[in-house]
């Protein structure tokens, strides 16, 4: 088959047509990013709302996704020890101690720099204060501004720029249920008040959705090709909350979204994502009408990727499936092919199929996994060819 | 998978006053209504009966069931929390009256997130969960420097240490830790247990970690059968 655009082979994907090779979309936090930046002299590596999507493109993603929820920003800037940096939902960031680190810590990170070899290791800045935790707090916090033009234009820029060739994609993670506990609310706290303060747990549920439809819709309006919601509720090994918990909490309120969405384009793509093992919940995806879905970690959980291509794969398109967790940051070069090999096998057979590792790339993959990775994607991932004849 | 049931306290009713029941206790610590296990407590108490035996006749029961449901995923992570608040409300009553026995814990759990990774929703259900078990737990939060651990651990007399990391960039930091421990003079002292998403039973074996959890149940039951192994006391240490 002769060489699709990038976007066409996206849609082609998710339409379950015929298409040349499996299509490409990974994402990179930013230390990984910056080690192959240098490799490319590409100067500006950023991640997050700021995102520059030039080195993912060049080696070889066929779309580009533009963060705008509510984890856009926190991950991606620097915050300075002790400091407590908010958002505009609010919610106040900290930093771990190592950017800090006492002369002690430093021999410490000297060893763990030893093992990774040039990889540079960060820590993650995290939610450390939230900002509705009582009805009264519910009822006096206002939401931000769906409307607001520094969140929005960009998009606008991204489009003109690039989706000529390439799929554009907005996501709004975290959306929901992970907004709530991660964010707004705090995790322990979103648990036990499921229990004893449910009227407080669907308003701020009842808001995150009412401000991410009002967004989602803006960003459709800009012709975006896909809204990505995230919104994690699986863990390592089974889902943090019930499959019937969810049913109750989260669906309604994605399907009235995903109705939104559908105001402003009839033919929206949707991608719902969730970390960790959430196959309980992928025959409600297909019920919603989602058209792309993550099989994330391929280490815990739910493992029979091959199973569950064969129960959903003709009704959703899949993405990920590649262990970012052991095989991407320490697995051989061979490892790491084979790896490839299996997930092609597993996923990619008769199409509806995007390869992506199963995550973002982190700052501890060596960079030749990174090349291997994308170098055995395209021998195994092209339609026609072993393993996909 | 095995459905969990109920497993009953054998004679029970031998260790209760006559026409004591603890059924409404066992439910009422599986549906997590901590109001009324805190009352059913007291209630014990009056009648005099031994907090150990509150304990394990009467708390257990509906905890272990819960915890057994968590570990099958038929439960998740709200409804253990609950049943640990109502194990909580329940053991901070009888804890006190069990100290003043000369009761001693299971034993002490030094817990943390190490050094980098700020996640704790892992390990603070596993914390309450072997609180709830009878260890005393003194957790260390995230972002835990391994000399933390140990300086925790030397003040504590611990017997088990726990290190958590969710990230791949992050579980380097269980191998340093314990690399510390040893270099420290300290290790045969503690049983080492690690967990979190990345982490696995090969890991557990190449970082040197005495065991690894695959889930919070998983770690209490290797809490429980750990601090029984023999190994070096805090008090040759010293000398």
């Amino acid at each position: 088959m002769k060489e699709l655009l990038p976007r066409d082979r996206i849609i082609r994907a998710l339409r379950h047509e015929p298409l040349d090779r499996v299509p490409l979309l990974y994402r990179m936090k930013h230390e990984a990013k910056e080690k192959l930046a240098r490799i490319y002299g590409i100067e500006d590596a950023a991640t997050g709302r700021k995102h520059n999507p030039e080195l993912e493109l060049r080696l070889g993603n066929d779309a580009i996704i533009y963060q705008i929820g509510i984890n856009a920003d926190f991950s991606h800037r620097h915050i300075e020890i002790g400091e407590t940096w908010y958002n505009h939902f609010g919610v106040g960031y900290g930093k771990s101690g190592l950017a800090g680190r006492t002369p002690e810590e430093e021999v410490v990170f000297a060893k763990t720099q030893e093992f990774w070899g040039p990889a540079k290791v960060v820590p993650e800045n995290f939610p450390s204060s939230h900002p509705i935790t009582s009805k009264e707090a519910l009822d006096n916090y206002t939401w931000p501004d769906p409307n607001d033009r520094a969140i929005l234009d960009p998009i606008q820029d991204l489009c003109d720029r690039y989706q000529d060739d390439y799929f554009i994609i907005v996501d709004l993670s975290s959306t929901l249920i992970e907004a709530a506990y991660a964010h707004i609310v705090g995790t322990q706290n979103f648990f036990l008040m499921m229990f004893d303060q449910p009227e407080l747990i669907n308003g701020v549920l009842d808001g995150l959705a009412e401000y991410y439809a009002a967004l989602g819709r803006n960003a459709i309006k800009m012709g975006v090709d896909m809204i990505r919601v995230g919104d994690d509720v699986g863990a390592q090994q089974a889902m943090m909350i019930s499959p019937d918990q969810w049913r109750e909490l989260a669906k309604p309120r994605f399907d009235y979204m995903f109705k939104e969405f559908r105001k402003e384009n009839p033919d929206i793509f949707i991608k719902l994502h969730s970390c960790g093992d959430y196959s309980p919940i992928l025959g409600d995806q297909v019920e919603l009408g989602v058209d792309l879905s993550g099989l994330m970690q391929p280490t815990g959980g739910n493992k029979d990727q091959a199973g569950l291509k064969k129960k959903y794969g003709e009704d959703i398109t899949l993405i990920g499936g590649f262990d970012v967790q052991r095989l991407l940051p320490r697995g051989q070069v061979e490892e790491v092919r084979n790896g490839v090999l299996e997930v092609m096998k597993n996923l990619a057979t008769g199409g509806g199929y995007i390869f992506s590792p199963s995550h973002y790339i982190l700052a501890d993959v060596p960079v030749q996994n990174i090349y291997t990775m994308l170098e055995a994607q395209r021998d195994f991932g092209t339609y026609g060819k072993y393993p996909l004849n | 998978m095995t459905e969990p049931i109920l497993q009953i306290p054998e004679g029970w009713e031998g260790r209760a006053p006559e026409g004591w029941e603890w059924a409404t206790l066992w439910t009422a610590v599986e549906e997590g209504d901590h109001t009324y296990t805190h009352e059913r407590v007291e209630q014990a108490i009056e009648v005099g009966i031994d907090p150990r035996i509150i304990l394990d006749d009467g708390l257990f029961p509906g905890f272990n069931l819960q915890g057994d449901r968590f570990s099958e995923q038929i439960i998740f992570i709200p409804e253990m929390l609950i049943t640990a608040r109502a194990m909580k409300a329940g053991l901070a009553l009888i804890r006190p009256l069990l100290a003043a026995a000369a009761e001693k814990p299971l034993g002490t759990f030094v817990m943390g997130t190490v050094l980098g990774d700020m996640h704790d929703i892992g390990q603070s259900i596993v914390t309450i969960m072997l609180e709830n078990a009878g260890f005393n737990v003194i957790n260390l939060g995230t972002d835990v420097h391994p000399d933390k651990f140990i300086e925790t651990a030397v003040a504590e007399q611990a017997d088990l240490v726990g290190f958590s990391a969710l990230l791949s960039t992050t579980v380097y930091y269980q191998k340093v830790t314990i690399e510390e421990f040893e270099k420290a003079g300290h290790r045969d002292k503690v049983h080492i247990l690690i967990g979190g998403a990345p982490t696995s039973q090969e890991w557990a074996d190449e970082c040197g970690a005495d065991g690894w959890g695959k889930d919070a149940m998983e770690a209490v039951k290797l809490a429980r059968r750990l601090v029984a192994e023999q190994r070096a006391t805090w008090d040759q240490a010293s000398n």
